[in-house]
């Protein structure tokens, strides 16, 4: 019988469970589209300021917002910026927050995780203590006083944001690894003579990866929602700066329009919302068709 | 089990304490100068922020200022709250009932639709119920609390005119604020309050109002209750009890709820802790967005106005209501499971 | 003696991400009542299975694809036999437990561990003998001697007398539904625990009392087993399914538990279907045995027949593989892999791997024969 070599048949099962799932193929998509959009965004919505490309461009200063229009596509929200260009550049803007917030966390949280997992004894205690801590206050609350210390901004956001959020990762790998560390193979590594960060890089590191996988796929969208959100307040990026959270804030005296057409400036909303949203789902798709595909109990039926 | 409560109990001071000095630390980053600018309210007094300094110690090494604070907060003084005008002690107090209303609302339904849905779904598992929960969940998990409000109160109160944002209407609002005899505030909240007053119409409205920010922020709580859930019962229903529970001649329904269900009920008590902290921060959003002055209203806005007292008293409550949460909870696993009750 | 069951060409196919598993290849297996029969084979032959099928509860993705399966349940009416693939789901659950019972091999498991012991053997009792324990009350509540609080005791006898005559009807579900109401049910508890002590009494479980009371972490495993035992004798079955029911168990437990249900097969039980790997345990404790092979029955005999002639060329490699103490040299084993169920062989199933394969054992399944003395063999070299 012929036996192919069982992590690739390991790893074709995992991708065609993938590919079969509707809602990853839909995510990827998503994700694809987002990406080509923030990566070609010069060429779609070229800047107006070239020293700062994230700047909105705005022709005049007048509070209403005009709706779409020939030279605006998705029109403007007030102080006339541009919605189609904030939308675009916004992609950017929200790869970035992700991608910072998301990278830091993981390798924070995995690198603490890990050493506190495997050596345990008393830096296990003293990391679990502080991350206890940490834990004690929800991360938007958390993250709003990091802020409200160090000032508005955008990069302060992001710097709060990965500050509280790496916890996650390091209660998720420490319990992987506790799990794994008394199994046989890493106690044969282990008599074998094999030393300590090899037996982390090679053999528990690869099996413990698939639970963070998820989490950071998840977190790309959920760190992206609580920025907006706190941008949305006022904490973030500055007036007239392509982000979908900050225009959805200039938005905020418009959310009902006049008493004869009250949905009228429905776009300074819905579609940096949208934005927003699918981006978040994209993420989310792809981080739930993850979680399935690396189930074990949900294999092999 | 008594003892394990007690020992929950300890740890979970030393968790308050760890918290306290966190935030101290955070407070700690402001430079003593920002910091005496909390107490002048004019440029022109700018030239006493030595004075200040000098008076209030705020040069002095960390662990005196932490006991002075220490021993502030323990006499209740936190500070002054620009936002509200008053104390922050005061302030808070004053906060907490309208934020508290929505989450005794909301957690009800949280705790029903979540398992109710949750069981559904692992039940028929890959069929139609178990897809469209699924859908529903990643939708929810995916939204933004801020923006489905907006949208929300677009749609409804914009277009529908229903639904008005705020705590009570404006002609309510304005009798009582007129007729302090009239009524009383016993608990601080309108629905309850307007019971015990004999006012049932303040009940209702202030009910109307809770409708569209309760359903707004359950939505992501729900959908993560519901994942829990079911993946909880997936597992349950794979396990042997439950063939040999069948063997025994149980009917389907039996399996399900007597004996897969409270089984699968451990893991979610496990994450309810998560649940309410995520609870806490839609309902930040969702007081911003319908402009409910709760806890969450005032958080933002003391924010916004880089008032850190108001945030320190805050962080410091989101810490109290963690180690109490924490401390029920596991007294409810403890009670649910019996194999825990041991250690 | 009686039949007691009569599968006849039951088929059952899994299906799964690499293919479809056909693990039941036509089997008819027919048992006696009285008999304890053995059914043996290499791990992944199909015995659990048709276990399963037999109760029907196997597990996804498994279905019963064909044949039927004939249950014989009144010992007296030779005639009044009921195919198990044709009933209705209600009737299934209804008689399992009941006039069929199983138990599993991994009692660790097999017990729920948030519900007492007590809770769990009173199961039984409460999904099969609702009536008799109702009218049990409903007498003791009739009788002078009971001195209850005289408006509770009467409308406890008017409920009990519904629930005597019907148990699931709806008044009695609908006041089932409110909080204090639902407390008439404490009497019927009581004696649902009452018998679940008695049962546990009888299978010679020490400090019942206290153990009704206990959860399944506060015990071994052999005692586990031995409520999950009890669990099965509840209602006092017709055939008892054990599933490897042994083999998680160390050797002097396992020697105790074959003891019990010897003792209890004269006491409780009529009949016992033992599944199992071990030829041991087959040799000291079974009647008759039935020698499974991928899916078909190859060999069904009295157990004494088996072990001196044994005809099918797979239970003779079998029967040589076993060491004894007097041999000397290799050890024999059969020579070959167990087939894959997704592509198995055509005709015969064993045919890869036995010495005396013929052309026709490709092309044809065999069918169980008998060769005399009642006993059978599914092999094409009859003549041999």
């Amino acid at each position: 019988m012929s036996q192919r070599h069982p992590r690739l048949r390991e790893l074709k099962f995992t991708l065609y469970r993938i590919i079969r799932n509707p809602s990853a193929v839909i995510g990827f998509t998503l994700l694809l589209f987002f990406a080509g959009v923030a990566l070609f965004a010069p060429q779609i919505a070229p800047p107006k300021y070239t020293y700062n490309p994230y700047m909105m461009p705005h022709k005049g200063f007048s509070p209403t917002p005009k709706p779409p229009s020939d030279t605006n596509i998705f029109g403007t929200t007030s102080g006339q910026y541009d919605i189609f260009y904030g939308a675009v550049w916004g992609t950017r803007t929200a790869f970035k927050i992700g991608l910072f917030v998301v990278g830091i966390a993981v390798l924070v949280g995995v690198t603490l995780g890990a050493v506190s997992g495997y050596f345990g004894g008393i830096i296990d205690e003293i990391i679990m203590r502080i991350t206890d801590i940490m834990w004690a206050i929800p991360t938007l609350v958390l993250a709003m006083a990091i802020v409200v210390a160090f000032g508005r901004g955008l990069d302060k956001i992001m710097i709060a944001l990965a500050m509280v959020q790496w916890r996650w990762y390091v209660r998720v790998l420490r319990s992987e690894i506790l799990t794994l560390r008394d199994q046989d193979f890493v106690q044969a590594a282990k008599t074998m003579g094999v030393s300590d960060l090899k037996i982390i890089l090679r053999h528990i590191l690869p099996n413990a990866i698939y639970p963070i996988l998820i989490l950071a796929s998840m977190d790309m969208g959920s760190m992206v929602i609580t920025a907006s959100f706190m941008s949305f307040v006022g904490l973030g990026a500055p007036k007239g700066y392509s982000d979908w959270g900050q225009m959805v804030a200039l938005a905020r005296n418009y959310i009902v329009g006049p008493p004869d057409d009250p949905l009228k400036f429905w776009y300074t909303i819905v579609i940096p919302g949208a934005c927003i949203v699918l981006f978040v789902l994209a993420w989310n798709l792809i981080g739930d068709a993850l979680r399935d595909a690396f189930d074990p109990k949900l294999r092999r039926r | 089990m008594l003892a394990y409560v007690i020992r929950r109990f300890f740890l979970l001071f030393f968790v308050l304490f760890g918290v306290s000095v966190l935030l101290f630390g955070i407070l700690m980053t402001f430079s003593p100068e920002r910091r005496a600018a909390t107490y002048v309210s004019s440029p022109q007094q700018a030239k006493d922020i030595p004075r200040i300094i000098k008076k209030f110690g705020l040069d002095d090494p960390f662990y005196v200022q932490y006991v002075r604070w220490i021993k502030e907060l323990s006499k209740g003084n936190m500070g002054w709250s620009l936002v509200a005008s008053r104390p922050v002690g005061e302030a808070f107090w004053r906060y907490l009932p309208v934020t508290l209303e929505m989450n005794l609302f909301a957690a009800p339904i949280v705790i029903l639709f979540g398992i109710w849905l949750g069981t559904l779904a692992g039940i028929h598992r890959d069929t139609w119920i178990d897809h469209i929960t699924r859908i529903l969940a990643i939708v929810g998990w995916s939204l933004p609390t801020f923006l489905f409000a907006l949208v929300l109160l677009m749609i409804f109160y914009g277009h529908f005119q229903l639904f008005s944002p705020g705590v009570l209407s404006d002609h309510l609002s304005i009798f009582i604020i007129d007729n302090p005899d009239k009524f009383t505030p016993f608990t601080g909240m309108y629905t309850i309050d307007g019971i015990l007053n004999g006012r049932f119409d303040i009940t209702l409205d202030s009910l109307a109002h809770l409708i569209l920010p309760v359903m707004t922020y359950v939505i992501v709580v729900v959908a993560l209750n519901m994942r829990v859930m079911r993946s909880g019962i997936i597992e349950e229903l794979s396990k042997e009890y439950v063939t040999t529970a069948r063997a025994k001649g149980a009917d389907k329904k039996t399996v399900h709820i007597k004996h897969a269900r409270r089984n699968a009920l451990l893991p979610v008590v496990t994450v309810a802790g998560q649940l309410m902290a995520m609870s806490m921060e839609g309902s930040i959003a969702v007081e911003v967005v319908f402009n409910r002055h709760g806890i969450g209203w005032w958080l933002a806005e003391s924010a916004t106005q880089l008032d850190m007292p108001v945030l320190m008293c805050i962080c410091l409550f989101m810490g109290v209501v963690f180690v109490i949460t924490n401390l029920t909870l596991d007294i409810l696993y403890g009670y649910i499971d019996p194999r825990i009750r041991l250690t | 003696m009686a039949k007691l069951l009569e599968t006849v060409d039951l088929v059952t196919n899994f299906y799964t991400y690499e293919g479809v598993v056909k693990a039941l290849n036509k089997v008819s297996l027919v048992m006696d009542h009285g008999v304890t029969f053995g059914l043996v084979g290499e791990s992944g032959c199909g015995k659990s299975v048709t276990a399963r099928s037999i109760m029907r509860i196997v597990q996804e993705p498994g279905r019963i694809e064909g044949g039927k399966v004939i249950v014989f349940l009144d010992e007296k009416d030779k005639q009044a036999g009921i195919d198990l693939l044709d009933q209705s789901e209600t009737y299934m659950e209804g008689l399992r437990g009941d006039r069929i019972s199983m138990i599993f091999q991994e009692p660790n498991a097999a017990l729920n561990p948030t519900m007492s012991i007590g809770d769990q053997v009173s199961e039984s009792f409460l999904f099969h003998q609702k009536k008799e324990m109702c009218a049990k009350i409903l007498e003791d509540l009739c009788a002078p001697e009971c001195h209850a609080f005289y408006p509770f005791k009467k409308f406890q006898q008017a409920l009990y007398r519904i629930a005597a005559r019907n148990p699931g009807s709806l008044a009695l579900r609908i006041l089932n539904r409110i909080p204090i109401v639902k407390r008439w049910q404490k009497r019927l508890k009581k004696e649902a625990k009452t018998r679940a002590i008695e049962i546990l009494k009888k299978l010679s479980i020490p400090h019942s009392e206290q153990v009704v009371e206990q959860y399944p972490h506060n015990l071994s495993g052999g005692m586990k087993q031995r409520i999950v035992i009890a669990i099965a004798l509840a209602c006092s079955p017709m055939l008892l399914i054990a599933d490897e029911a042994t083999s998680n168990l160390d050797v002097t437990i396992q020697a105790q538990i074959l003891e019990l249900l010897h003792r209890l097969k004269e006491e409780v039980i009529s009949s016992i279907l033992l599944i199992t790997h071990d030829l041991g345990v087959v040799a000291e404790t079974c009647d008759r045995v039935g020698v499974m092979y991928a899916g078909n029955l190859c060999e069904v005999a009295d157990v004494k027949d088996l072990f001196d002639s044994p005809l099918h060329p797979y239970t003779r490699a079998l029967l040589d593989a076993v060491p004894r103490f007097s041999m000397e040299g290799k050890l024999k084993s059969i020579e070959g892999d167990v087939p894959n169920l997704v592509t198995p062989p055509p005709g015969c199933r064993f045919h890869p791997r036995c010495p005396h394969a013929m052309d026709i054992c490709r092309m044809e399944l065999p069918e169980l024969t008998d060769m005399g003395n009642n006993h059978l063999m599914a092999c094409h070299l009859i003549d041999c």
